[in-house]
């Protein structure tokens, strides 16, 4: 099978001025409007209970010594771990001691937990829906055409998705429509926004996808989906079992300092 | 430059203002022209640092005028209830109060605003400074270590409880305290560094010969742990040099002393290249402070003269 000479499609250079531009700038116009729109919608953070405070950050507490707990010397990491692991399996830092045995409270119907779904169902709703408004407006004004070769090739089973108002067998699947051309803007725009926008700014979708990707990160302590009273007693076994490789950092400093003089 | 870049430039150069006089002195005569100027203005974060600073540097120096402006202005900004600013309020009232009887009135006035409210951090701490003020200090303590048990991640209480139970002679509270800080910020090289000064400091205060000796090994561990996490440390390797040199006198004879004696040489060679590049204003080494200098060059002399005799 030979396609070997290159396809080329003559195309009218005013195709320039009136479709790549106008889907670039629309699109960087309604990122700037959706960070916007994202930065009034936010509200406060929720003013927290001394006592809730105390569980979060006592938690806190013990993640700290076992991820330093090479810092100081064996007595004294020993000390604070026995401390620890009595408080944590006591339950001493407890916001609510009575709720130990119970399940976790259901988002649903703790106030905690709803203001968490509504600001995460916000921001997703933000992303959703200028991007389908702006699928539908490119799908019906600029169909029926393609406007540019991409550089490299590409496999056949993209011809649906990149040329999907041109129905022929035999053009080259480099031969896209201008909905490619919005895909290609939607990651490239990412560091155009973060020029204008400064570094967090909420047109990013990438930074949000791996937020979501990533449960283990900040909030899932501090989520009401969790137990308090399970993660205490998790800590307290992580505790135990790092007991075991204690490797003081102040061991062999001196040869350390010493060999750099050579 | 325009007011505001001058004074964040001025900040970013010395971004503890307040430690050294000339430096407040400095920054608080620039703050009669910032606050006519219009750009004290803008709304941005940077201009609200630069009043707080400008309101602790007024009241350092006495420029209580301008410091009530600053005030003024932050609480226009972020309204009187917030608790940054209640406290910055509480702070100004401290520093301008007259009597004791005032302080008095400013100590019951926090406790009640505690008392509705147990989460307000800035407030619990400016208690805990004005009780040291008011000479309280076992109350001082007391309340430190209620805020750290619902705050244990709170490095600079640790390190204020730290130095609170140093003053007291409590040096194993102290150590215990200074060891938390480490929890939280594993290469704080500082905070090496003070935990042997303090293990030395409470070895020479009282115990045996042999228990001495072990401490001093000790401190030697960690002042070595602060070089190495930062080369040029001047307390560090004065540290270095100084218990060396005492360990070197105490031992008469063992393994170690070979040890001992080069780490000795290395702070001391250390020493000088920092002394003679700050005095003679070496670009890139003029950094350091210059009371610490003037004692590392003392205690290089003085071991000169043990030498030459």
């Amino acid at each position: 099978m030979a396609t070997i000479q290159a396809q080329t499609i003559l195309r009218d250079p005013q195709l320039f001025y009136w479709i790549l531009f106008p889907i670039t700038a629309v699109m960087v116009l309604t990122g700037v409007l959706r960070h916007y729109a994202t930065v009034l919608m936010q509200s406060d953070p929720k003013k927290q209970e001394l006592n809730a405070i105390s569980e979060q950050r006592n938690l806190l507490r013990g993640v700290n010594l076992r991820t330093n707990h090479n810092q100081i010397p064996l007595s004294s990491f020993i000390a604070r771990k026995n401390y620890l692991v009595a408080a944590y399996n006591r339950g001493d830092f407890l916001k609510d001691p009575d709720n130990k045995g119970k399940p976790p409270a259901n988002p649903m119907t703790d106030p905690a937990g709803m203001d968490q779904m509504m600001s995460m169902l916000k921001g997703n709703m933000a992303m959703m829906v200028p991007q389908t408004l702006i699928m539908g407006w490119i799908n019906a004004f600029f169909s029926g055409f393609v406007i540019m070769k991409l550089p490299f090739p590409l496999t056949l089973r993209f011809k649906s998705m990149l040329q999907s108002g041109v129905a022929t067998r035999d053009l080259d699947v480099r031969w896209v429509s201008s909905l490619s051309w919005y895909f290609l803007n939607l990651f490239g725009l990412r560091s155009i926004f973060t020029f204008i926008l400064g570094n967090e700014n909420s047109a990013d979708q990438m930074a949000q996808q791996m937020q979501q990707m990533n449960p283990a990160g900040g909030n899932a302590m501090f989520a009401p989906g969790q137990d308090p009273n399970k993660m205490f007693l998790a800590e307290a076994e992580n505790l135990e079992v790092v007991g075991g490789q204690h490797e003081w950092v102040l061991d062999g400093v001196v040869d350390r300092l010493l060999k750099t003089r050579v | 430059m325009g007011i505001l870049k001058l004074l964040l430039s001025y900040l970013s150069i010395h971004p503890s203002p307040l430690r050294n006089p000339s430096t407040s002195l400095h920054l608080s005569q620039q703050a009669p022209a910032f606050l006519s100027s219009s750009e004290s203005a803008k709304d941005t974060q940077e201009t609200w640092l630069i009043y707080e600073q400008l309101l602790l540097s007024c009241l350092r120096t006495g420029d209580d005028n301008s410091a009530r402006l600053c005030l003024q202005r932050l609480s226009d900004r972020f309204g009187v209830d917030s608790a940054r600013v209640k406290a910055l309020t509480g702070l100004y009232d401290e520093a301008t109060s007259r009597s004791r009887g005032e302080l008095e009135a400013v100590l019951q006035r926090y406790q009640d605003i505690l008392k509705e409210d147990p989460t307000n951090m800035p407030i619990e701490k400016r208690r805990i400074s004005l009780l040291l003020s008011l000479g309280r200090t076992e109350g001082a303590i007391k309340a430190l270590t209620s805020l750290l048990s619902h705050s244990p991640n709170d490095a600079e209480s640790w390190a204020h409880l730290s130095s609170l139970y140093f003053t007291q002679r409590l040096y194993p509270q102290s150590i215990f305290c200074l060891e938390e800080v480490l929890l939280i910020l594993p290469n704080a090289y500082n905070i090496f560094a003070r935990i042997g000064e303090v293990t030395y400091i409470s070895a020479s205060a009282g115990a045996s010969n042999a228990d001495q000796i072990e401490a001093f090994e000790e401190a030697i561990k960690y002042f070595a742990r602060s070089v190495e996490l930062s080369e040029w440390y001047l307390r560090g390797w004065y540290g270095l040099k100084l218990v060396t040199g005492k360990l070197i006198q105490a031992k008469p004879s063992d393994g170690t002393l070979g040890k001992m004696e080069s780490l000795n040489q290395l702070a001391t060679e250390k020493l000088v290249q920092i002394v003679s590049k700050f005095r003679r204003n070496v670009k890139g080494w003029t950094g350091f402070d210059e009371a610490e200098v003037l004692a590392a060059k003392d205690l290089i002399d003085r071991d000169e003269q043990k030498i030459s005799r």
